[in-house]
């Protein structure tokens, strides 16, 4: 599903990001990447959803090679790939239903149908009531199920989460943990980067980074 | 086609919304584009009033041959043999009008019997009437003249007059200000261009975070683009829109003023709002002027974004 072979990132002669990474992630597996801040875990995201080309190596996504994707195919790709970020990302001028809407309406999906999904995503997060709800009216764990049913409204084949609880409190975390585990269990791939320990503690797969290097795989 | 009219559907709603929420920023462009157009307007309105008038004179050259009152009726006729001679290659039809046709014509024609009656004798003298095709240029304009004045030389010519070199006139002065009108045109539709790109250029940043999270989402750059298009095209179809209605106005007073000038001369000329067709091919002109602005802008700071 995912892997990752001999994968180098430099961005200048003097900044390495990542340093001859290799592993990979099978359909359905739930994997942690841990590691400090500065480790590469951003650069290996953005590397997955092809917001970054490696230096050197290969990465390869649903069976395509993300080092030689074209422009064109970079939306296409986009759309079997659910993203999370730290900073939920949500626009703010416009209520949480359309937020959950705008992955269905930008693959051309008739709005009826868009909004019926995203409803369902919405329950699906426990957010099914707040619909209505302006993004900045909600609570930042709250926001963040937003985020993971905008992840997941277009059903991705894979969940990227990047530090999906750094700014949550423990109650809000483990909810939003629970939601992916959920995903998970339905046969979503997910790799959740993250330096929480207690979601680390429970994870069943851990890959450490350090410096830009794959130190430990567990 | 579904699919295509939803994403188009989509994209005109998302630019109506955010047209909706600066609505005086949209409207203030929208006075800026439309003082940009209404000046060709105005000018193509004009244009289109005289080009049919210009086109109806004749343009080909006459040059009108005036005998003498006492020249003989044989030496009258045969002047067209010199006539001919003088006119060598060119081509040229030489009508001879008797004094006689003369005055019947006039009197038919003018209605002028009763006071034509009261003078008694003929006072019109034979005429030749040498219709020469069109000449096309300044050059050849010049050969008239010369040819009019070597048939002035000949015996029993008593005046010579060149006809229609001032329509001849009229129809070059009309093609400077053609051109004139077209560069103008062509200098404030790229005015437009800037201006329009711009106001792209300040959506786009507005838009920044929307943009960046549709990208991530799976949108295409057609997605993006799309209803910024839409937005430029409007911004294009009102102002010329309001050009063109600021134009139809303002025919009111300048046909006030033509009206007093055009009794001089016995016309009811007047300036009439352009027709229908070609309201709708300025208001085209001025949505795809638009969409050029957008177009420009939009691939150019999206492009900055990624």
């Amino acid at each position: 599903m995912i892997e990752f072979r001999n994968v180098s990132k430099h961005y200048s002669s003097d900044v390495t990001a990542l340093r001859d990474v290799s592993f990979t992630v099978n359909k359905g597996e739930l994997v942690f990447l841990a590691g400090p801040s500065g480790a590469g875990k951003s650069t290996l995201m953005k590397m997955i959803a092809a917001m970054e080309r490696p230096s050197a190596g290969q990465v390869i996504v649903n069976g395509q090679d993300i080092s030689r994707i074209k422009p064109v195919a970079v939306p296409f790709l986009r759309r079997n790939l659910g993203l999370i970020f730290q900073q939920q990302r949500l626009l703010t001028d416009r209520t949480v239903l359309a937020n959950v809407m705008l992955p269905l309406l930008v693959t051309g999906a008739a709005h009826s149908q868009a909004e019926q999904r995203a409803r369902a995503a919405l329950d699906k997060v426990g957010l099914g009531d707040r619909a209505g709800a302006q993004p900045l009216a909600l609570s930042g764990g709250e926001q963040q199920r937003v985020s993971i049913a905008r992840a997941i409204v277009n059903r991705p084949q894979v969940i990227l989460a990047d530090e999906p609880t750094a700014n949550l409190d423990r109650a809000s975390a483990n909810k939003v943990l629970d939601a992916l585990k959920a995903f998970n269990s339905v046969g979503v791939t997910c790799l959740i980067s993250s330096h929480d320990e207690v979601m680390l503690d429970a994870a069943a797969r851990v890959i450490h980074l350090n410096q830009g290097q794959v130190e430990v795989q567990s | 086609m579904t699919y295509w009219f939803r994403q188009h559907r989509y994209a005109l709603a998302a630019a109506l919304v955010h047209l909706r929420r600066s609505p005086g920023g949209f409207l203030f462009n929208i006075l800026v584009v439309a003082i940009a157009l209404a000046l060709p307007f105005l000018g193509v309105t004009l244009l289109d009033n005289v080009r049919p008038m210009s086109e109806s004179l004749s343009v080909d050259p006459e040059i009108s041959v005036f005998l003498k009152q006492d020249t003989p009726r044989e030496q009258a006729e045969g002047l067209a043999v010199l006539l001919r001679q003088t006119v060598k290659d060119k081509q040229a039809r030489i009508i001879f009008t008797p004094r006689e046709k003369a005055f019947d014509n006039l009197k038919d024609k003018n209605g002028l019997a009763d006071v034509l009656a009261t003078l008694g004798d003929n006072p019109l003298p034979d005429s030749y009437v040498l219709k020469l095709d069109a000449f096309r240029n300044a050059q050849a304009g010049g050969d008239v003249d010369a040819l009019a004045e070597q048939i002035r030389q000949l015996p029993g010519v008593d005046t010579v007059q060149v006809d229609s070199a001032w329509v001849k006139r009229l129809a070059a002065l009309l093609n400077i200000l053609r051109l004139a009108l077209l560069l103008l045109a062509a200098t404030l539709g790229t005015v437009v261009v800037a201006v329009i790109f711009n106001t792209i250029r300040l959506q786009v940043m507005t838009q920044r975070e929307e943009i960046l999270v549709s990208k991530l989402i799976g949108a295409t750059d057609s997605f993006i683009h799309r209803p910024f298009y839409y937005t430029g095209a409007l911004l294009g179809l009102c102002a010329g829109a309001l050009a063109l209605g600021a134009v139809t106005l303002a025919l009111r007073p300048l046909n006030t003023a033509i009206a007093e000038f055009a009794k001089l001369y016995a016309s009811e000329f007047q300036l009439a709002p352009l027709p229908t067709l070609a309201v709708a091919g300025l208001l085209a002109l001025s949505a795809g002027l638009g969409l050029i602005g957008a177009r420009l802008s939009v691939k150019r700071h999206t492009a900055r974004l990624n």
